[in-house]
């Protein structure tokens, strides 16, 4: 084994504290906050004796002392049972799975967009430093980083949907359009069935929340991509290579980039984890049937076992993606260590 | 949204190595950087002097400070007052409601004025407060690193796999609203970024020579991390500092688009985009005023902060 | 310039920067002081989001009044404990019915120590009046025991009583035949469309929460269910009723009653329904742990119900443990469900793909997306009162989950959704000049109000609990804020439940009195 290999297993084991942790902190958290629920789930109707709540209560286990509860969710979480959610009534492991590929989907178009937009932007930014097009760009990317999503998501909706008419307000495919399910992404499952009347749909109902979720990332992607390369176009072999004659594009493309493109890695690689994570409020705006709308929901509506498997689910995607960027990481500058 | 470019931008300069300049090792000439307090800053002052944008976004937020200082004198109107007989007035420059009124028929110009001091201070507070506690934790495990280092970690690697939002919103739950506890809530999290940045910082400026002289110099610890170390680590901290104030701010809007934000009493900017999205039909000012009033602020903290960064990174003072 | 003015200028720009931040800081914590002399009363109001407006505008008319109120922006299950800790003084909240009956409205919000008396009011001649009624047969009786327990509430004054708002519901032009209902059910068997045969509505909820009729609670996924489901009995929009799977019932004493059922309902899946059918729903319901070990949310709605009897094989008994008049309202939310299919499939599988006896076959959906319902063909025709009966003419019905107002109300106008709920009162003006949409609105089952804490000073005094009732405009904020759809409240009681003394006259806005009874109470007022 290399010495990377020895340092990517260590970098795995030491996740498996880290995420017991994680659920203990969540399951204390959420017995922090005020709010019963059983007396939730019971709505408003009248008649409710306290018996039934009672009886309910111990269903859940909710009538017994905190380190004892713990133990018991600790316990069935090791046999792979999450729990049942109080809200729902239904498995906790179901909802979950239902919703991770529509979260995954959105942050990965997101992503793209970002990516797209960002780098070149960045190095145009970069390329003619305080020049009109730097300057322009550089103001759009805090424009991106200042509005709040739902404003953005918002105006997109107006202005797309209402007044031009060319994209749908919210959900995420239209019925009756949707590809057989297979990874349960809606563009991967398309294009595999080769079914690319489902792709145009899928993509359609993808823009708007990917671009309201995208413009934030992209404004950061844009300003790291700026930033280093400026960095890397003064740097010693860059200079070299124009010395020796190497046209300017080249060298922008070929030897300053690569550099370059290591800081945003790194950064693309913790906004995955903002963008899986912080979602929440544009799967609102958009009616996006994810795992951000449900967290918000369970919370509000103390389900305590689905908002700590939910919680689980997210430290997870951020331990692994950080893990995955200090891999490539190490494959784009080899000196570096884990 | 969470940006970490300065945690970035430090990851990679250890990154590059230690034969490229990095912050990590001494160069030659910029190795300490005692305290010199205002003399200090004013010098940075003094430099961000060739950096337009830094000057233009210097003003902006100077214009923005004196329009929360004396906000009584300045607004209208009362920020509070309800004239339910005029809801919704459209904005006419010249007009009693310049930018136009609200659901409420409050004056938004008044409401954007008085909200400077919400929006502000929610920024300044959160970063200040997640700063001190940052960076002296980070100090401490940083210079002594040991188990205290190694618990600090766990800790917060803990806490950094935790969702924000979610922990701002079960915190906000847990505390109840206030305008203090929104501030309580979004620093729980919030020093997480500072203690990762100073700590790093401080274990590669240890091993330097100007620390080395100090030891042998017989300084204190305590001594020694205050007056030899922090100068030396403070740029890079107060540069994440300013790129955190904005989103703080934007953090409150989504709080309040939750309705987890602050009291409507007090008018805040997050608060005002927020409750004026659902008139966004019929009333598109009552929302996007007050968010721009948000961007051009972000916009100017975001300039004096490239300003700040040119300034005190020595790679590009060489330059 | 010289190096040295500069840094003058920069110093004195630093120390302004300190300066400003210092004043910004004590001016906000400061806030703006009260005038007082003598004892002035200070409160403050909480709120959810959601009524934050109308919490501002009740602060302004207490301020007038010389009260000092602040309003304070809460998430309901976050200060709902607290309220139940007594911690709180004043307190926007509000409540459903769904029994048009003061019995889920008025007991357990009223009665002392009961689920929803976040006031802790607590008067011992109301419990009389209320534990009797529930036991009273004859409507006059009990009747008369509402108008008594109607006047003693209005008296006491535990809240700020409000309104009730109106249902108030869209639809595209193409649409036919189509009323929203006082219990915000939507019924698509009976709506129409002239485009194409799908009918798309959008739901101001985040999700609903099951497709099992025996384990939710709430009042959207009942919209969905009962297009899905069938139950003994249905309603009426105006709240009365009427038989659906029952042919017919009887009363042959006060605790039992005896239904007749329909010989031709059958279930989706080709099976008929009959008694056993709906023995097996209520056992379900009844017993503990029945449903896969868990249990269902909702007995506690049926009452006292005791227990249910075949008789033959279209007939079925009901005996109560006492008297319990609205038990065919209570009825109304209950949906027969198939025992033959449950047992073969299991509870789990029962969820995933209901079957039921209504108008409409489950097809695909998410509960937080989208529900896709087909229409079945071979449908009983529904309750004879409520035309048209037979299949239902839409081929297809979706329900979307669109929990942002705006954007709702962008889809209906982009034509992607044909129906929507709850119509923000100011989109509803914009919407209205819009030739494509028509709009409904029909008086609303919640009862909206200001509840005070009896429990501690200064609301455990009555003539500050009344003064706070003059103090306030409910018909300015309502024509604001709400356009006029909404229903003024002279007391806890809607008109529209049973036992509501229409003669009982709301608390009148006079400022005056209010200050009187303040002064009399011992605080200073401000004129």
């Amino acid at each position: 084994m290399t010495r990377t290999q020895v340092q990517i297993i260590e970098r795995i084991l030491a996740a498996i504290p880290i995420m017991l942790g994680v659920v203990i902190l969540a399951f204390l958290f959420m017995r922090m906050i005020p709010g019963d629920p059983v007396d939730i789930m019971m709505g408003e109707a009248g008649g409710v004796t306290h018996e039934e709540m009672a009886s309910l209560r111990a269903q859940f286990d909710l009538d017994k002392s905190l380190p004892v509860q713990l133990v018991l969710y600790l316990g069935r979480l090791f046999k792979g049972d999450m729990g049942y959610s109080l809200q729902r009534a239904r498995p906790v492991k179901e909802i979950i799975l239902e919703a991770v590929p529509a979260t995954v989907e959105l942050a990965l178009f997101s992503l793209l967009f970002a990516l797209i937009l960002g780098i070149p932007l960045g190095i145009a930014s970069a390329r003619y430093q305080n020049s009109i097009v730097d300057r322009i760009g550089m103001a759009t990317s805090f424009l991106g980083i200042s509005m709040p999503g739902f404003w953005l998501g918002i105006i997109g909706i107006i202005v797309f949907s209402l007044g031009l008419g060319w994209l749908p307000t919210s959900g995420r495919i239209t019925y009756g359009m949707a590809p057989k399910s297979i990874t349960g992404l809606m563009t991967l499952d398309a294009l595999i069935t080769a079914n690319t009347g489902a792709l145009k749909d899928a993509l359609r109902y993808l823009a708007l929340p990917a671009v309201t979720m995208g413009a934030g990332v992209a404004a950061v992607v844009a300003r790291v991509t700026r930033s280093s390369m400026l960095e890397a176009l003064k740097t010693d072999y860059v200079l070299f290579a124009k010395a020796k004659g190497v046209p300017d594009r080249t060298v922008t493309i070929k030897h300053a980039l690569r550099n370059a493109l290591i800081p945003t890695v790194t950064v693309v690689g913790l906004q995955v984890g903002t963008l899986l994570g912080g979602n929440m409020i544009v799967e609102t705006i958009f009616g996006w049937p994810g795992l951000g709308r449900i967290v918000v929901d369970a919370i509000f509506s103390r389900d305590y076992p689905l908002v700590q498997a939910a919680v689980m689910v997210y430290a997870l995607t951020f331990v692994v993606i950080n893990l995955a960027t200090d891999i490539f990481y190490t494959y784009l500058n080899p000196k570096m260590t884990l | 949204m969470s940006v970490n470019a300065e945690h970035v931008d430090s990851l990679k300069r250890r990154s590059l190595g230690s034969d490229t300049y990095t912050l990590d090792t001494p160069v030659p000439g910029i190795s300490r950087r005692p305290w010199s307090g205002f003399r200090n800053i004013s010098g940075i002052l003094f430099k961000l002097k060739n950096h337009p944008g830094a000057i233009v976004g210097g003003f902006v937020i100077l214009a923005y400070v004196i329009c929360a200082v004396f906000a009584p004198y300045i607004a209208p109107h009362s920020p509070g007052e309800v004239a339910l007989a005029k809801r919704f007035v459209p904005p006419v420059i010249g007009s009693i409601n310049p930018l136009g009124t609200d659901q409420l028929g409050r004056d938004i110009l008044s409401r954007i004025i008085y909200g400077a001091r919400v929006s502000i201070l929610v920024g300044v507070l959160t970063v200040a407060i997640s700063m001190v506690i940052g960076v002296g934790l980070g100090l401490i495990a940083g210079y002594y690193q040991g188990s205290f280092d190694k618990i600090m970690s766990r800790f917060t690697d803990l806490l950094l796999a935790f969702p924000y939002l979610i922990f701002v919103i079960g915190a906000m739950s847990v505390l109840g609203p206030g305008f203090w506890n929104l501030i309580l809530a979004l620093c729980f999290k919030g020093w997480v970024e500072f203690y990762r940045l100073s700590r790093a910082e401080v274990m590669s400026q240890k091993a330097s020579e100007y620390v080395e002289a100090a030891r042998a110099l017989g300084r204190t610890d305590g001594a020694i991390m205050i007056s030899e170390i922090l100068p030396n680590i403070i740029h890079s901290i107060l540069v994440l500092g300013t790129l955190r104030m904005g989103n703080m701010i934007v953090m409150e809007s989504s709080l309040s688009f939750l309705g987890l934000g602050v009291p409507p009493s007090i008018p805040a900017w997050g608060s005002m985009v927020s409750d004026g999205r659902r008139y966004m039909l019929n009333a598109w000012w009552v929302a996007t005023l007050p968010g721009l009033a948000l961007v051009v602020l972000v916009l100017a903290i975001n300039l004096v902060g490239e300003g700040l960064r040119d300034v005190l990174d020595p790679r590009l003072k060489e330059n | 310039m010289g190096k040295g003015k500069d840094h003058g200028l920069s110093r004195c720009l630093t120390a302004l920067v300190v300066l400003a931040a210092i004043l910004v800081f004590t001016g906000l914590i400061a806030g703006s002081p009260i005038q007082a002399s003598g004892k002035t009363l200070s409160i403050i109001v909480d709120a959810v989001a959601d009524r934050a407006d109308e919490a501002e505008i009740i602060a302004t008319y207490l301020r007038a009044v010389g009260v000092e109120a602040e309003v304070r922006l809460w998430e309901w299950n976050a200060l709902k404990d607290r309220l139940e800790a007594g911690e709180r003084q004043m307190y926007l909240s509000d409540w459903g019915s769904a029994y048009f009956d003061p019995f889920d409205l008025v007991i357990p919000r009223l009665a002392t120590g009961d689920r929803g008396n976040y006031s802790g009011y607590s008067n011992a001649e109301l419990d009389h009046l209320l534990d009797k009624v529930q036991r009273l047969v004859d409507p006059n009786e009990r009747k008369e025991a509402y108008f008594k327990a109607q006047d003693i509430i209005f008296h006491d004054a535990p809240w700020i009583f409000g309104y009730a708002l109106n249902e108030v519901e869209a639809a595209r032009v193409e649409i036919t035949n189509w009323q929203p209902s006082m219990d915000s059910r939507i019924n698509l068997h009976d709506v129409g469309i002239t485009q194409g045969d799908t009918i798309v509505v959008a739901m101001k909820e985040d999700k609903i929460v099951t497709l099992d009729p025996a384990m939710y609670r709430d009042r959207p996924t009942e919209t969905v269910l009962r297009n899905i489901f069938d139950g003994l009995v249905t309603r009426t929009w105006d709240g009365k009723v009427v038989p659906e799977i029952a042919e017919s019932w009887t009363v042959p004493s006060d605790n039992t009653y005896v239904f007749n059922l329909r010989k031709d309902v059958k279930f989706h899946n080709g099976d008929p329904l009959d008694a056993d059918d709906v023995v097996f729903t209520f056992k379900r319901i009844m017993e503990e742990g029945a449903i896969a070990g868990q249990t269902s949310p909702r007995a506690g709605l049926l009452g006292p119900l005791e227990s249910v009897r075949k008789i033959d094989q279209y007939t079925v008994e009901f005996t109560l443990a006492n008297p319990f008049p609205i038990f065919p309202q209570a009825l109304v939310h209950f949906q027969i469900v198939p025992e033959g299919y449950i047992k073969e499939v299991g509870d789990s599988g029962f969820a995933a793909k209901p079957v039921g006896a209504g108008p409409f076959k489950f097809k695909e959906g998410r509960l937080d997306d989208q529900i896709v319902l087909e229409r079945f063909e071979e449908y009983y025709g529904g309750s004879p009162e409520i035309p048209p009966i037979g299949i239902a003419p839409a081929k297809t019905a979706i329900f979307r989950m669109i929990p942002e107002a705006t954007v709702r109300v962008a889809a209906l106008k982009a034509g992607e959704v044909h129906i929507i709920q709850q119509l923000p009162p100011d989109l509803a003006v914009t919407l209205s000049k819009d030739k494509n949409i028509q709009i409904k609105s029909v008086e609303g089952t919640r009862v909206y109000c200001v509840e005070l804490n009896c429990r501690r000073a200064p609301f455990d005094d009555i003539r500050v609990r009344q003064a706070m009732n003059y103090a306030v405009d409910w018909d300015v904020i309502l024509e604001s804020i709400y356009g006029g759809d909404a229903i003024r409240l002279a007391c806890a009681f809607l008109p529209s439940g049973f036992g509501f003394n229409p003669d009982l006259a709301p608390y009148p806005y006079d400022p005056e009195k209010a200050r009187t009874l303040l002064e009399e109470a011992g605080y200073s007022v401000k004129r």
